[in-house]
């Protein structure tokens, strides 16, 4: 017995040793990017040349970025408000009232989660093509373009991608509800609508915000489906960023990227801060 | 749920008598509904007739119908198409095999620590997972860049090399983006099967002698089999069907089937061909997954 107790402990090192490195590959990018943007010199380098903010000030001069940039917080926003409140209403008839249909709706909510993300792009830029072309034939001009030159064709993307993650949680949130609480407060007199309001929505509330901010991050990271369905002229922040860093390897675009893992870093705080990070499903 | 059922049925049970409360709650489902025929299941179906259009030279497609969409990318002479799609699946399953053996410790560590850092390391894993692909792809970058990035300038600095080591535009940069970037989606899953094993049963295997390997052989990694089979196909399908990572940390040195389709879309403008490329990807993934799950689920009778 004594003599196997230096081996495991050096098992017991190499293992977490390897865990360890395991996470500071998973962090590296992220620091990196950080690090990138602070640094004064053109590259990186080990160990980096001195501390500067000429890229920030570089991004926030930059029209391009500052445009994409608010452009994306406006979808991000606008894809949130939507899927958080057709998220919720559908997750309450699908636990509550579909009966036997209830695999095939799940299923299908969550199909946008299942196929991949750039087939549903495709898949959507021809759909709103053929939707132009339709239009024009039938002589609706006033349609032409309805989807593809506004902000309406991306929004339905995001939110198409978005609303599987909403739903996901606040259905389980309404299958570990009790529904005593909801019996108890219809037989005390209260009508439909105020026990929703009083009782069911205080308690699914926590998978609400979970949703919600877990939304806006997606809608704020997506790529593909913007890639494809931006209109013309315009560009989300990740776009913009592509667009970029294929040709260039300024650290304007660290600042940008720092900017970016910022406001995603305060939509995670804000979860863990008002219902608890393992609130977020996947 | 027990609690639930009685609830539930008393419910409909009020509704089937009337229609004007069934019509009520059909408008929560009604705009969802709505939302996904229109925009999901109608696009891919006119996704199917798009890969079967006339090819144009002039517009994205030409009146009348084909198969030679396909034909032409099955059959093509110098198998290029055919060969992509090999390299695809190679790509998806190196990325999912080595997602595979570098996340089920992390994830175990993760479901059995009791240091009060769980929670932070449990961000850890899920941190990089809400960071847009685009900004990982762009931190590495700044390391392996071929002429400046941080690992070649620095060796050069101090000497070690003389020009450059090539760690970008090739299938390492993209391999190592991969497995970077689809590791959570590995973790997450496993560290939820793992931690629903009952710990007793790992001790009950130790205390009637099984050494510490054997244990994870033989008792935990086989109850975790469910987590490991949602891990890989979800790591699987994603690596398949990735875009951003190939395009940037590989260029056009790799080619895999998602370049090649967005390629044929926006470039050449081709989008029968590009439809028919899609969807030979989408069944050979599909047919993959398949019999993946049919050829696992035979190891996992009795679990769950």
């Amino acid at each position: 017995m004594t003599a196997a107790v230096p081996r495991i402990r050096l098992g017991r090192v190499v293992y977490l040793g390897f865990i360890t490195l395991v996470y500071v590959f998973l962090l590296m990018p992220l620091v990196i990017v950080v690090l990138a943007s602070f640094n004064s010199g053109e590259f990186l380098t080990f160990p980096p040349e001195g501390f500067s903010l000429r890229w920030y000030v570089s991004f926030f001069d930059s029209e391009s970025f500052m445009g994409s940039l608010f452009y994306s917080l406006k979808v991000a926003i606008v894809c949130t408000f939507f899927s958080t409140i057709l998220g919720t209403t559908v997750a309450l008839y699908v636990v509550r009232f579909s009966g036997r249909w209830r695999e095939h709706l799940r299923l299908l909510i969550l199909l946008p989660l299942l196929l991949p993300e750039i087939l549903t792009a495709i898949a959507l830029l021809f759909f709103y093509y053929n939707f132009d072309a339709t239009m024009r034939a039938l002589g609706l001009d006033m349609f032409v373009g309805l989807f593809r030159n506004s902000m309406v064709g991306l929004l339905i993307g995001h939110i198409l991608i978005t609303l599987p993650f909403v739903f996901l949680g606040i259905s389980s949130s309404l299958y570990n509800f009790d529904m005593a609480l909801e019996e108890a407060a219809r037989s005390l007199g209260a009508g439909r609508f105020t026990t929703f309001r009083r009782v069911t929505l205080p308690i699914i509330k926590p998978g609400i915000i979970a949703g919600a901010l877990l939304c806006f991050i997606i809608s704020f990271d997506l790529f593909s489906i913007s890639l494809l369905l931006k209109g013309i002229g315009v560009a989300t922040l990740p776009i913009q960023l592509f667009d970029y860093v294929r040709w260039d390897y300024d650290p304007t675009a660290a600042a940008v990227a720092t900017v970016s893992i910022l406001i995603t870093l305060m939509a995670i705080a804000l979860t863990e801060k008002l219902v608890g990070l393992r609130s977020l499903r996947f | 749920m027990t609690t639930s059922t009685p609830a539930i049925e008393d419910a409909r049970g009020q509704g089937t008598g009337s229609w004007l409360r069934d019509n009520r709650t059909l408008l929560l489902l009604l705009p969802t509904l709505g939302l996904f025929l229109a925009f999901l299941l109608f696009p891919y179906l006119n996704m199917i007739v798009m890969s079967f259009r006339n090819p144009s030279t002039s517009q994205v497609f030409a009146p009348g119908y084909t198969v030679f969409n396909y034909f032409d990318a099955i059959f093509d002479e110098d198998l290029y198409y055919l060969e992509i799609l090999w390299d695809t699946m190679v790509f998806g399953v190196g990325t999912t095999f080595l997602c595979l053996i570098i996340g089920y410790p992390v994830a175990y560590h993760l479901a059995r620590t009791k240091s009060r850092f769980q929670n932070l390391l449990y961000a850890f894993v899920l941190s990089p997972l809400l960071v847009g692909v685009v900004v990982r792809c762009y931190g590495w970058i700044i390391i392996l860049a071929n002429q400046d990035g941080l690992i070649n300038s620095t060796l050069r600095k101090y000497g070690i090399i003389e020009s450059f080591i090539p760690l970008m535009y090739n299938t390492f940069g993209v391999g190592l983006g991969l497995v970077h970037i689809f590791l959570p989606f590995m973790i997450l899953p496993l560290l939820g099967a793992i931690q629903s094993i009952d710990p007793a049963l790992e001790e009950a295997s130790q205390s009637l002698g099984a050494s510490r390997t054997k244990t994870m052989i033989r008792v935990v990694f086989p109850l975790s089999l469910p987590g490991v089979q949602a891990g890989t196909v979800l790591v699987f399908v994603l690596t398949i069907s990735s875009y951003v990572i190939p395009i940037l940390l590989g260029g056009l040195n790799v080619m895999i089937m998602p370049t090649l389709v967005v390629q044929q879309l926006l470039d050449a403008m081709l989008w029968p061909f590009g439809a028919a490329l899609a969807f030979i990807l989408s069944v050979t993934g599909g047919l993959a997954v398949y019999f993946y799950l049919k050829f696992t689920s035979h190891f996992m009778k009795g679990i769950a």
